[in-house]
């Protein structure tokens, strides 16, 4: 029995057409008890960046808290909002420090990051728990339902999906894979972000 | 075994603990309180290693009761959860953790809402309308599934307490025998009897 | 009390004097102003930063002072006054800078490279066994919010933005110089001859590559940001801030 698999749950990101999305389940468990199903593991960090935290839910609070921190000094001291890249690397160098004492989290990012010409682009990274950055073009996938998530998104997920079809993509990947999973499941939250708004729902699943 | 529930319900949290204090196999108390009252409308049921719990207890009692004095108003629910969530996540990484699964419950008196959070030794906290710790948490929580409403008057919510008493002492081997009863809501705290 | 030593508070540098002032960090302004004259300019499409290199005996190999320092490939610094406390603090700034880069993953805008250095100099002035840097730093950069800038730091830790500004021994009537000579729609190249003339009034001995250094910022245009903050095989952003090279200063003092 690993450590991070004490409290199940799994995050999911994918790239649409100018628009990313990025989806949780709700379960929070001790074991194969479940505790509550509505644990959020999902947090904003900006109006254009979204950090999904699966793992140790101790941790998952902790580095909530802790990247709250940072972002808000960053904020402060540069006059400006953080950029999807550099909150990667921010996310990075943070978990890196404790390197030999680690935080039993695999956070998961989805952004839209400004061109210099003005316009959006859509940018997805995960990290494992200390810190090793992985950019993906397409979808990333962590936590307890991880391998089922990278089965079923291989076959759904195609490339430059509008909004609403990104939705139904990410949203049948993430209900599918958590079924065969016994940590995670218990509903699921999902956001899309696009350039103007993010559309954020919660599904209800197999509920057991 | 320990064992405690927490439920919330319509302008109150009922909050239970056994009362047993024992070393290995041996009862050393029957009458143990293992609920503290940390502000006036904040409870807070402690379990785990003996020693630990009410070490960590007093500690998270004074720290909550000197916020009370520095600033003329106590703390509230939500923010005293967090911080006590947060000394036991520090705690976890030191060279000796403490060992103590909680079940705090208030009455928020600036929004007039009952909360309880379920905080286990790791320091993991989640907001649920009703919770438990020990064996009994594999008895209670499915019933509570079953019976358990958010906007149940107090005696109904008493009662549905009463059932998943029965119910661990029906089924669990190693059965508490007393319970403590506690009631939070916006007249403050207070025992009851079943 | 006033006396033109500074009296009884001149030695203590963390107590006011009855005026209010602290008479240490004005020492160290005097050892800037005795320094020699540097410049920098804002321009519409970059920065100039110029100085005068002065040695002190022709057996000097002068091809081996650097006033011009590069702290990152988008901040540049040039200073007037103390040689050594300049020194310094670019180790100082550049150690931070690439503490920056570790964090997270791209170089410090101006401002905040500008703020990290002038808090170090503030520090000197409220610490116990120490004394102010005898330094005032004239910071160019670019970033991508900012733009260009151009930012002055002085010995108590105090940095104002410029459009252009001059520190050191001729600091007075270099500025009257640029205040006529400034308009904001000024080009890079005009400014650097700007520069140039600014340095040369009150310029003592010949103005050649040898005496004269100067460092540039040059705006990237959005296609070259849009290629990528990513420049050759080496990995390293593609600097905006760069020295002139002795032959490239020579071509410049010839027109």
């Amino acid at each position: 029995m690993s450590i991070m698999d004490q409290n199940g749950g799994s995050v999911i990101a994918m790239v649409g057409k100018d628009c990313v999305a990025i989806a949780s389940d709700l379960r929070l468990g001790n074991q194969a008890l479940g505790v509550s199903s509505n644990f959020q593991k999902i947090f904003p960090v900006t109006d254009r960046i979204y950090l999904g935290l699966p793992g140790l839910a101790t941790d998952v609070t902790t580095l909530k808290e802790r990247f709250r921190f940072r972002v808000n000094m960053y904020t402060i001291k540069e006059e400006r909002e953080i950029e999807p890249e550099t909150f990667a690397h921010l996310v990075s160098s943070t978990l890196y420090e404790h390197r030999f004492g680690p935080y039993f989290c695999e956070p998961v990012m989805a952004g839209l990051s400004k061109t210099p010409s003005g316009g959006y682009k859509p940018f997805i990274a995960a990290t494992d728990l200390i810190g090793c950055l992985n950019f993906a073009k397409d979808f990333v996938v962590a936590g307890t339902a991880s391998e089922k998530l990278f089965g079923v998104a291989e076959g759904l997920w195609e490339p430059d999906l509008e909004p609403e079809d990104l939705f139904e993509t990410i949203s049948q990947t993430l209900m599918n894979a958590v079924d065969r999973d016994a940590y995670s499941g218990w509903g699921c939250v999902v956001h899309v972000l696009t350039k103007d708004k993010v559309i954020t729902r919660t599904l209800k699943g197999r509920m057991d | 075994m320990e064992t405690s529930f927490a439920i919330t319900g319509k302008g109150y949290v009922i909050v239970a603990a056994d009362t047993t204090s024992a070393r290995s196999i041996i009862k050393m108390k029957s009458d143990e309180d293992k609920i503290k009252t940390l502000s006036p409308h904040l409870l807070m049921a402690y379990s785990g290693e003996p020693g630990d719990t009410v070490q960590f207890a007093e500690y998270v009692e004074r720290n909550i009761r000197l916020y009370h004095i520095r600033n003329l108003y106590a703390l509230r629910p939500s923010a005293s959860a967090a911080w006590i969530r947060r000394a036991l996540a520090t705690s976890l990484r030191s060279r000796k953790p403490y060992s103590v699964n909680l079940l705090v419950g208030g009455y928020d008196t600036s929004e007039h809402t009952p909360h309880l959070y379920w905080i286990d030794y790791l320091g993991t906290m989640s907001e649920v309308p009703f919770g438990a710790h020990g064996y009994g948490a594999y008895f209670a929580l499915s019933l509570l599934d079953r019976y358990h409403d958010p906007e149940a008057p107090l005696e109904e919510g008493l009662a549905t307490l009463r059932r998943c008493i029965d119910e661990v002492s029906k089924r669990l081997v190693v059965t508490p025998g007393k319970y403590k009863v506690k009631i939070v809501d916006k007249d403050g705290v207070r025992e009851v009897e079943l | 009390m006033a006396s033109a030593d500074g009296g009884a508070y001149s030695y203590s540098l963390t107590v006011f004097s009855p005026s209010g002032k602290l008479v240490q960090i004005e020492h160290a302004l005097a050892a800037v102003a005795g320094g020699t004259t540097s410049l920098g300019i804002k321009a519409s499409n970059g920065i100039v930063i110029a100085t005068e290199k002065k040695s002190s005996s022709i057996l000097i190999d002068d091809s081996m002072i650097d006033k011009v320092a590069v702290v990152c490939p988008n901040i540049g610094i040039v200073y007037s006054g103390m040689g050594p406390d300049f020194r310094v603090l670019i180790a100082k700034a550049r150690k931070s800078a690439q503490a920056y880069w570790k964090m997270y993953g791209e170089y410090p805008p101006t401002r905040v490279l500008t703020q990290e250095i002038a808090t170090v100099m503030q520090q000197a002035t409220q610490s116990g066994g120490v004394r102010p840097y005898g330094v005032s730093l004239l910071v160019a950069g670019w970033d991508i919010t900012r733009g260009p800038t151009l930012y002055q730091v002085d010995p108590s830790g105090s940095f104002w933005a410029w459009k252009a500004s001059a520190i050191g021994k001729n600091m007075i009537n270099a500025k009257t110089f640029l205040e006529k000579r400034y308009n904001d729609d000024i080009s890079l190249e005009d400014a650097i001859h700007t520069a140039l003339l600014t340095l040369k009034e009150g310029f003592e001995g010949q103005m050649t590559e040898k005496t004269i250094e100067i460092g540039v910022i040059t705006v990237p245009t959005t296609a070259e940001l849009e290629e990528g903050k990513i420049g050759g095989e080496t990995g390293r952003p593609k600097p905006t801030f760069r020295k002139l090279t002795e032959e490239e200063v020579r071509d410049y003092l010839a027109l």
